[in-house]
């Protein structure tokens, strides 16, 4: 990826001191949390604890709720993407998002991964694009011959693959997923998982889940996210996955990995 | 505490469920009830809208449209050169077989008579025989009947027993008079009808062969041999009965049993209009039973070696105006062509200019109806028409409209609905038999006429093409500044509307504009659109129109009311589609890097389409019935001219139907019940498009 530009270091995003509220509701506190490049990082936690909040945040996509704020700052490429003269759609161009139901386009599979391109000026080949993304996702060989068909007329787990075809295509440099095995089963988790580990040599993965295997498989960092009393959340505990599974600091983390939480 | 003392168990429990099941039940009766009031309401809707669209009419004609088209065919013809026309038929066979360049037609059995010195010419190949005949493929195919009268079947026991045995016995014997049978079932129907008017049947008519008497039978030839024929049978079998046969013409026929001189008339054609009307007003009502057919003849002399049949053309030139044989057809030799035709008051004339040009006026060419025109309106009435536009130069409709309204003159004398005119038949036509020149006419009042003919200010002639093409001029308006205007603000509601009060206001704003009576739109299109802003909705400022005449009351302004008044149900159904857009596509979309825009037009609105045009659809067909608004802003009562863009002034359908509804004559309440069922037809029409384009975009996600 060395077309990229260059970014600060280490670190593909980086977390200051981040909360974020819907309405009067405060629903994570001053996170502060930085995200290698090209390695899977994993944001676990108990339901309802901001794991998603603090995802959608990294992109922007928090904008689309009327009632969200967010203060505190996300840096990306040394930049706080909340500052007022940065365009949403620029950070959500180089900040792509997989979502933990399928949401193809109703429209072809080829579409569905030709349109992100198109949008943003794409001046090469399209037809390899498409083929090159759909293989990227491991779907090529399942699709080849239907391109034309719905996007609608593949599998869940196809169809999960197909969304990650997608935002793969416009080269983004972090992909963020929210559960996105969740609605699969352990077969077609497993071949995501698989395209997860792949993937992470070109991006960086932000992806958050609630399968602890999952996250000790994969991931190279982990986030442990848990809430107040107040049920606001907050980030517990972060550090590298095979520290955090094997010897959490934390009493609350251990419980929650062990199983003992709440 | 066990949960079993929480919740009911055992016949408690069941009694429980059964209870809910009853109430269930309950609301179900309910809602079949309402369904079915509903429903019962609508067909009684429907039903009367259909009874006040069909039935009888009794109508009067200036000129009865046949006669008029017969007249004119015979002046035509006999002022042909080589004409000559003939009463007797064997005559007329001698004169033809004498000249090898005559040409002319008779009955069939006078051809056979004659065979053996005349050759028979096929019409289009087709020659009569029992088969073409039977079928009716052979051109100059007629029914041939007897009439009788009622009252003669039930009081005279001779006419009753001499028809009978004619029905039960012309079948056998027809073909050697020379003559085809009837088809089973007229034959079947005509003995039925004779053993209906006379209590007989064929048994107790053989019991009583010595009933006797005269019958005195007269009318045209063409019949004649059939009768005496069976007459002799008769004889032959023993009745008594003596048969006397006159042979004059239909025409002459009709008169005379009519004036109650003859007790049986051999008819070539049905009974004509006037006839009937002069029988009934001496109280004898004819009864016709039809006892044969006939293939009328085309026929040349065995001496004639050209002929080989005509094409139809060449027999509709051959037997009226062709000077010469070369110009029927080229290779025909180049001699005078001689025509020997049965006399214009015979039944086989009219049947023949029937079968060959048609008696109806309005299948005849422009030339035809011009000629028409002139022989029979005054020479001034003509001037004047050629002055206002030549005739030559009108189209088919027009002369057509012209001749209906100058000449045949129909008026309606009175109307009877569907159900009256089922159920009250009898009495309608005994009704109509009071007025001798009255004609019963069972009408369907949505017809092509009536879709076709402007508007008019007589019942018979009106139609409503002029107010169909008000109606779709101003939904087009309508249509094209609601929906996008609608779409508009939907988008901009669901997608930019931030909530701040304003927005909120316009929400609220929308939404109680959707309630507002139509009534009040029609008052602020009056104020806005057809007073303020008259120099734009007249056409003015473009200079399109007079300015001495324009005025605001236009489709224009009309399409603009309309469009008003559907804005806000254009809206709010839009907006409901575009919400419906699953907010997974504008997340995924969001996260490609896509703008507002970009997601709106690729996603959104292609996803919302389906629901936005139903919504409109259904807004453009209240638009499309709505009245009261239009009447406001100026609909006009009376015009007579097609509107011709958005600066006529204009008529709709309901506008038509609400006129028509507030005059007093029935005949229009029936044109406004035909203009709802053209109305209704329209709309289900909008709404069925609704529900293809909504199944067709059904998405499967
Ligand atoms: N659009 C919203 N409006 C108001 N509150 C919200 C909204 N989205 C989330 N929340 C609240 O914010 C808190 C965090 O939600 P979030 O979806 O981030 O949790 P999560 O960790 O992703 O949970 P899960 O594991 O169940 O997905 C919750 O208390 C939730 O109720
Ligand atoms: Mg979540």
């Amino acid at each position: 990826m060395s077309a990229k530009p260059a970014t600060n270091g280490k670190y593909a995003i980086e977390a200051h001191n981040l909360n974020v509220f819907y309405g009067d509701f405060q629903a994570v506190r001053d996170v502060n949390l930085r995200i290698e490049k090209n390695k899977i990082t994993a944001l676990i936690g108990p339901s309802g604890c901001g794991k998603s909040t603090v995802l959608r945040s990294f992109n922007r996509m928090n904008d689309l709720i009327p009632t969200a704020r967010v203060h505190g700052q996300v840096r990306f490429h040394g930049k706080n993407i909340y500052d007022p003269d940065v365009d949403p759609v620029l950070v959500r161009r180089r900040i792509g998002m997989v979502f933990q139901k399928p949401n193809p386009f109703p429209k072809s599979i080829y579409e569905n991964v030709a349109w992100g391109a198109k949008i943003n000026g794409f001046k090469g080949d399209l037809d390899q694009l498409v083929e090159e993304s759909l293989r990227a996702a491991a779907l090529w060989d399942e699709v080849k011959n239907k391109l034309d068909a719905s996007g609608y007329s593949l599998s869940g787990g196809q169809q999960q693959r197909l969304c990650i075809a997608r935002a793969i295509a416009v080269k983004p440099d972090i992909i963020l997923m929210d559960e996105p095995a969740s609605a699969l089963d352990p077969i077609a988790t497993l071949r995501i998982e698989d395209l997860m580990i792949e993937l992470a040599k070109n991006y960086t993965i932000i992806v958050v889940t609630h399968n602890m295997q999952q996250a000790a498989r994969v991931s190279d960092y982990t986030a442990f996210f848990t809430v107040t009393p107040d049920r606001t959340g907050y980030l517990e505990e972060f550090g590298p996955t095979s520290e955090l599974f094997t010897m959490p600091k934390s009493k609350v983390t251990e419980d929650y990995i062990t199983g003992r939480f709440g | 505490m066990s949960s079993q003392s929480l919740y009911p168990e055992g016949p408690e429990l069941e009694a429980f469920v059964k209870r809910r099941r009853r109430l269930g039940v309950v609301w179900r009766s309910l809602f079949l009830l309402a369904t079915t009031v509903g429903v019962i309401v609508l067909m009684v809707l429907l039903l009367t809208i259909i009874n006040d669209s069909f039935g009888y009419v009794a109508l009067e004609y200036k000129v009865a449209p046949e006669k008029m088209v017969l007249a004119w065919f015979e002046k035509v013809m006999l002022n042909a050169p080589g004409v000559e026309t003939f009463e007797d038929y064997d005559d007329l066979a001698a004169q033809i077989a004498a000249r090898d360049d005559a040409v002319g037609y008779l009955s069939h059995a006078y051809y056979q008579a004659h065979a053996d010195e005349l050759r028979l010419a096929p019409i289009d190949g087709v020659a009569p025989d029992a088969e073409t005949v039977a079928n009716g493929s052979y051109l100059l195919t007629r029914p041939l009947y007897i009439y009788t009268s009622l009252e003669a079947l039930r009081e005279r026991g001779a006419t009753a027993a001499f028809v009978g045995y004619y029905l039960y016995h012309v079948s056998e014997t027809i073909e050697q008079v020379g003559y085809f049978p009837a088809p089973d079932d007229a034959i079947a129907q005509a003995q039925r009808d004779w053993r209906e008017a006379t209590g007989l049947t064929p048994e107790t008519l053989a019991e009583n062969m010595a009933t006797s008497g005269r019958v005195a039978a007269s009318g045209g030839a063409a019949v004649a041999p059939i009768t005496l024929a069976m007459a002799e049978q008769m004889q032959r079998e023993g009745f008594e009965i003596e048969v006397s046969v006159s042979e004059k013409g239909a025409a002459a026929g009709f008169e005379d049993f009519c004036l109650g001189q003859a007790d049986v008339v051999n008819a070539g054609r049905a009974i004509a209009f006037d006839e009937e009307a002069l029988c009934r007003s001496n109280r004898i009502t004819p009864v016709s039973f039809q006892v044969g057919l006939d293939g009328m003849a085309v026929v040349v002399s065995r001496s004639n070696h050209f002929v080989d049949g005509f094409t139809l053309e060449e027999l509709q030139y051959a037997l009226s105006t062709a000077p010469r044989w070369s110009d029927v057809r080229a290779n025909w030799p180049d001699k005078p062509l001689l025509r020997f035709i049965p006399a214009p008051e015979s039944a086989a004339f009219e049947v023949f200019i029937d079968a060959a040009f048609g008696l109806e006026p309005a299948s005849h060419h422009e030339r035809v109806l011009s000629a028409l025109l002139v022989d029979n309106l005054p020479v001034g009435v003509v001037r004047r028409l050629n002055r206002e536009k030549p005739l030559d130069q009108r189209s088919h409709d027009e002369l057509y409209q012209l001749v209906v309204e100058r000449i045949i003159e129909p008026t309606i004398v009175q109307t009877w609905s569907l159900l009256e005119s089922i159920f009250e038949k009898e009495t309608i036509e005994a009704a109509v038999a009071q007025t001798p020149r009255a004609r019963l006419e069972f009408r369907s009042w949505v017809n092509k006429d009536f879709l076709t003919s402007p508007q008019s200010s007589q019942p018979e002639l009106a139609g409503i093409r002029t107010a169909i093409l008000g109606s779709l001029w101003v939904v087009l308006i309508t249509l094209l500044f609601s929906v996008p205007v609608g779409v508009g603000a939907a988008i901009y509601l669901e997608e930019y509307g931030s909530g701040r009060w304003l927005d909120q206001l316009i929400e609220t704003n929308i939404n109680n504009l959707a309630g507002v009576p139509s009534i009040i739109y029609g008052m602020l299109g009056l104020a806005v659109f057809v007073r303020a802003l008259e120099p734009l909705t007249s056409g003015q400022v473009f200079g399109l129109v007079d300015p001495t005449t324009a005025n605001g009351r236009t489709i224009l302004s009309a399409g603009l009311t309309l469009g008003l008044l559907i804005l806000p149900i254009i809206i709010i159904n839009a907006r409901e589609a575009i919400r419906a857009v699953p907010r997974a596509f504008r997340e995924a979309s969001y996260g490609l890097g896509a703008t507002k825009w970009q997601t709106i037009w690729y996603h959104v609105l292609p996803n919302a389409i389906p629901g936005i045009l139903t919504g409109s659809i259904l807004a453009i067909s209240r638009a499309f019935g709505e009245t009261a608004p239009l009447v406001v802003v100026g609909a006009s009562t009376a015009i007579f001219m097609d509107p011709s863009g958005p600066f006529s002034k204009f008529t709709t359908l309901p506008i038509q139907i609400y006129q028509w509804t507030a005059r007093p004559q029935e005949a229009f309440h029936n044109l406004a019940a035909a203009t709802i069922i053209v109305l209704l037809t329209l709309l289900l029409l909008l709404n069925a498009a609704a529900v293809i384009l909504r199944n067709r975009h059904q998405r499967s996600y």
